[in-house]
C-alpha cells in the first residue's frame, strides 16, 4: 500500500487530467444540448426530423465506437486532420454529451403545461418573450438535475479516453498497478476518487437547483403554514 | 488511404463473430440485470432496512464509479483472491450486476405507482402473499417498467463495446484486432460504427412504439 | 387618421368606430359599419379535430359591452369558442372578426400577419379554468409580466396599476405571495386580476369556476360580477353556474352539439325556452 503512495505525484497529474476533461467535456455539451433541442423543437419538420437523426447518430454507437473513429479512421479520410488524443477524447464526449443533454432540455421544456404557454398567448405575450419569462424558468426547474445526474455520467465517461492515450487518472493507476503490483490498492483508491469527483459535481448541481425560480416558490410553498394548499400549487406545476 | 471493398468482405466475417459475441453478452447480462433487478426490488419491498440499506450501497457505489474500472477490478483482483475466470463470464456478471442496480431503482418506482387499495384487495380475497406477488405485483410492476427497463438494456448493450478491454472479442474488440493486425484502421472501425448504429434500430423501434401507446 | 391602438381603451365605441375608418378593402362601408357594432362577431364558423366536428357554421355576435353566457352540455363546444376568440387555434372555416377585424384573413383574402393578429387580438382578454398562473413568480410578477413585455410599461408605473387592480380582487396583501401560497379561488382571482391589468375590450372567461369547490366558487364569481356592473367591457362566458349565468347575462346561448340551438334573454331561457333540448338540458343541471 505504501509503495502505491509513492507515485502520488503521477496519479495527482492523471487526476488533473481527468478534472480537465471532464470539465471541458460538461461545460462544451452544455450550449450544444440547448442548440440541438432548439433544433429539435424548430417549427420546421425537415430540421426536427434532421436533428433528431443526428442526435440518435451520435448516441448510436457508443462513445468508445466514436473515439476510436476520430482517433483512427478520421484522420484516413482525405482532408481530415490528425487529431491529439487530448482533443479527440473531449471533442467525442462533449459531442455524446450534448446529445444525451438535448434529449433532457427538449423533455424539461415540453414538460412545462400547455396552459402557461396558453396563458402568455392571452395577454399577448410574444413567443421569445414567453420562452424567456415563464417557459424556460419553469423547465429548468427539471433541466437542472437532469443535467446534473448526466454530468455525473460525463465523469465517468472520461476513464475511456485512456484507450487513445490520453493519460488521466485511470491510464496513470494502470501504469501503477504494472509497477507495484498492488492491484487491490489501486483499484480501491481509483474506485474512491472517480466517486468523489462524482459526489461533488452531484452536490454542485444540487446547490444549483436551489437558485431556480420555480423551486424557490416551492419551498415559499412549504414554509407557509397552509398544507393543504401544498398539493395546489404541485397541481399549478405541472 | 481510399475504401477498399475488398478489404471490407474480408474482414466481415470476423467482425460479424464479433455480432454474435455482442448479441450474446448483451442478452446474457440483460437478463442477470432484469431479473436480478426485480429480485432486489422485491427485496427492498419485504425486508425493508436491511433490503434498502444493501441496494442503496450497491446504487451509490456503481452510480459513483465508472463501469471499467469495476471491470479491471474484477478482472484482476479476482485471480488474486484464487478465483480464475475467462473474461466473457466476468464482462457479463459486472455488467449485470450493475445494471441490476439501475433496474432495482426502475422496478421500485413503479411498485410505489400500484395503488395501495389493489393490495387491499388481494388481502380481501384471502390471496397469500406469495399469489399476490407473482400474479399480481410483478405483472403489473413489469408492465409499468417496461419502457425504461428497456433504455436501460439499451444503455446496457452501448455499454458492451467497452469489454474488449478485457479482451472479450465484441464487435469492438474484433474491429481493434483486425486492425491493428492489417494496420488498416478506416474500414473496421468504419463498419464497426455502422452495424451498431444497425443494431439499435430495433431497440428504438420499440421505445417508440411504448412511446405511441402512452401518448 | 385616428389608429385603433392609440385610441383610449376605455371606450370600446370609439376604438371600434376608429377600427372601421382604419379598415380598407373589398367590404361595402355600410357592412363595415355594421360589423363594427360587434365586438365580437363569428360568420359561419366551423371547427373539427380529425374527423370530430365540434363546431358547425356557428353564427354568434356579441355588442361592445354586452355580457353573453355560453350554456349547454360538456363537450357542445363552448370552450372552443372562446380558443378560437383568443386565437389559441384556428377554425377549419368560416372567419372571426374583433371590431370589425378578421383575426384571419386580410381584406385581399390572405391569411393575416403575425404582426397583425397580435395587434387584433390585444383587445381580447382570458381566464382559464385552471388559472394558469405562472408558478415561479410571484403575484405581482405574474400582474406586471405583460405590461413590461408587451406594453413596454416601466415596471413601476406596472407595479402602481398591478396593485390597483390586486386591490380590486381584494388581494393586495398577496401581492408577494406566490401562486402556491393562495387558495383556489384567491388564485382565480388574481388570474381576473392578471387579465384585467391589460385593459382588454372584451373578457373571454372559461369555466372559471370548474376547478373550484363550491365554497370557494363564490368569491371568485363576486369579482365578475363587480367587473360586469363597473366596466364596459365585452363579456364571452362559459359557464355551468346557472344562477350566475342568468344574473350577470344580457343575452344567452344554449349550445348543443357545435350549435346554438337557442338564443335569448336570460329571463326567457330560463323561464319559457322555445326547445325541448333546452328545456331538458336546465332540467338535468337544476335538479342538480
Amino acid at each position: 500500500m505504501k509503495a502505491v503512495f509513492e507515485y502520488w505525484p503521477v496519479l495527482a497529474q492523471g487526476l488533473w487530467v481527468t478534472i480537465w476533461v471532464a470539465v471541458c467535456i460538461i461545460l462544451g455539451a452544455l450550449p450544444g444540448a440547448v442548440v440541438l433541442a432548439a433544433l429539435r423543437l424548430s417549427e420546421t419538420r425537415a430540421i426536427r426530423v434532421a436533428s433528431m437523426l443526428l442526435i440518435e447518430l451520435i448516441r448510436a454507437p457508443s462513445a468508445v465506437v466514436l473515439l476510436f473513429w476520430a482517433f483512427y479512421a478520421l484522420p484516413l479520410l482525405p482532408g481530415m486532420p490528425r487529431l491529439s488524443p487530448l482533443v479527440a477524447a473531449i471533442l467525442v464526449l462533449t459531442l455524446d454529451g450534448a446529445a444525451y443533454g438535448a434529449e433532457i432540455v427538449r423533455a424539461g421544456i415540453e414538460a412545462v403545461h400547455r396552459g402557461q404557454t396558453d396563458a402568455c398567448h392571452a395577454l399577448g405575450v410574444s413567443k421569445i418573450q414567453s420562452f424567456r419569462k415563464v417557459v424556460l424558468p419553469q423547465a429548468l426547474s427539471q433541466i437542472v438535475p437532469g443535467f446534473g445526474s448526466l454530468a455525473r455520467s460525463m465523469i465517468k465517461w472520461t476513464a475511456i479516453v485512456s484507450f487513445i492515450g490520453v493519460q488521466d487518472v485511470l491510464y496513470v493507476a494502470n501504469y501503477v498497478r504494472g509497477q507495484t503490483f498492488d492491484t487491490l490498492t489501486v483499484f480501491c483508491f481509483l474506485g474512491a476518487i472517480y466517486w468523489i469527483l462524482t459526489a461533488l459535481c452531484g452536490l454542485t448541481f444540487r446547490a444549483l437547483e436551489q437558485l431556480l425560480p420555480l423551486n424557490r416558490a416551492l419551498r415559499a410553498a412549504r414554509a407557509s403554514a397552509h398544507a393543504p394548499e401544498i398539493e395546489v400549487l404541485t397541481g399549478a406545476a405541472q | 488511404m481510399t475504401w477498399d471493398w475488398s478489404f471490407v468482405l474480408k474482414i466481415l466475417p470476423r467482425l460479424m463473430e464479433g455480432v454474435w459475441y455482442t448479441i450474446l453478452v448483451t442478452l446474457a447480462s440483460s437478463t442477470l440485470a432484469l431479473s436480478g433487478g426485480l429480485a432486489l426490488a422485491i427485496l427492498e419491498s419485504v425486508s425493508t432496512t436491511f433490503g434498502r440499506a444493501f441496494v442503496c450501497f450497491w446504487l451509490e457505489l456503481f452510480r459513483g464509479v465508472p463501469t471499467l474500472v469495476l471491470l479491471y477490478f474484477t478482472f484482476y483482483v479476482l485471480p488474486e483472491v484464487g478465483i480464475i475466470l475467462p473474461a466473457i463470464p466476468i464482462g457479463i456478471g459486472v455488467l449485470g450486476i450493475v445494471y441490476a442496480a439501475y433496474c432495482s431503482e426502475v422496478y421500485r418506482g413503479s411498485l410505489i405507482t400500484i395503488p395501495s387499495e389493489l393490495r387491499d384487495a388481494c388481502v380481501a380475497l384471502h390471496l397469500s402473499p406469495n399469489v399476490t406477488w407473482r400474479r399480481v405485483l410483478i405483472p403489473l410492476m413489469i408492465k409499468r417498467a417496461a419502457p425504461a427497463l428497456l433504455n436501460y438494456v439499451l444503455s446496457l448493450f452501448r455499454e458492451t463495446a467497452v469489454l474488449f478491454a478485457l479482451g472479450v472479442p465484441v464487435l469492438m474488440g474484433q474491429a481493434n484486432e483486425v486492425g491493428y493486425e492489417s494496420f488498416r484502421y478506416l474500414e473496421p472501425y468504419t463498419l464497426a460504427g455502422v452495424i451498431y448504429l444497425c443494431m439499435n434500430l430495433p431497440f428504438l423501434y420499440l421505445l417508440s412504439r411504448f412511446k405511441d401507446k402512452h401518448a | 387618421m385616428l389608429n385603433a391602438s392609440d385610441t383610449p381603451r376605455s371606450d370600446p365605441f370609439s376604438a371600434a368606430a376608429a377600427a372601421t375608418s382604419n379598415a380598407t378593402g373589398a367590404h361595402g362601408s355600410d357592412s363595415e359599419l355594421q360589423q363594427a357594432l360587434w365586438a365580437i362577431e363569428f360568420q359561419k364558423v366551423s371547427k373539427s379535430f380529425g374527423a370530430h366536428q365540434v363546431l358547425v357554421d356557428l353564427d354568434l355576435q356579441v355588442r361592445p359591452g354586452e355580457k353573453v353566457t355560453l350554456i349547454g352540455p360538456s363537450g357542445s363546444g363552448k370552450t372552443t369558442v372562446l380558443r378560437l376568440a383568443m386565437t389559441l387555434g384556428k377554425p377549419t372555416g368560416g372567419d372571426i372578426r374583433i371590431f370589425g377585424e378578421s383575426i384571419l384573413f386580410e381584406a385581399t383574402g390572405k391569411p393575416i400577419s403575425a404582426g397583425q393578429e397580435t395587434r387584433i387580438r390585444r383587445r381580447c382578454g382570458m381566464v382559464f379554468q385552471q388559472f394558469n398562473l405562472f408558478p415561479h413568480l410571484t403575484v405581482l410578477q405574474n400582474l406586471i409580466l405583460a405590461p413590461t413585455t408587451v406594453l413596454r410599461q416601466s415596471r413601476e408605473q406596472a407595479e402602481v396599476s398591478a396593485l390597483e387592480y390586486l386591490r380590486m380582487v381584494d388581494l393586495q396583501d398577496k401581492a408577494l405571495s406566490y401562486p402556491s401560497q393562495l387558495s383556489g379561488g384567491q388564485q382565480q382571482r388574481i388570474a381576473i386580476a392578471r387579465a384585467l391589468v391589460m385593459k382588454p375590450e372584451i373578457l373571454l372567461l372559461d369555466e372559471i369556476t370548474s376547478a373550484l369547490d363550491p365554497e370557494l366558487a363564490g368569491e371568485v364569481l363576486d369579482v365578475v360580477r363587480g367587473v360586469a356592473q363597473q366596466s364596459n367591457v365585452s363579456l364571452l362566458i362559459v359557464t355551468h353556474e346557472m344562477r350566475f349565468a342568468r344574473e350577470v347575462s344580457d343575452r344567452i346561448a344554449v349550445f348543443d352539439r357545435g350549435r346554438i340551438i337557442e338564443e335569448g334573454p336570460p329571463d326567457k331561457i330560463f323561464g319559457q325556452p322555445d326547445s325541448e333540448r333546452t328545456r331538458s338540458f336546465l332540467q338535468s343541471v337544476l335538479n342538480h
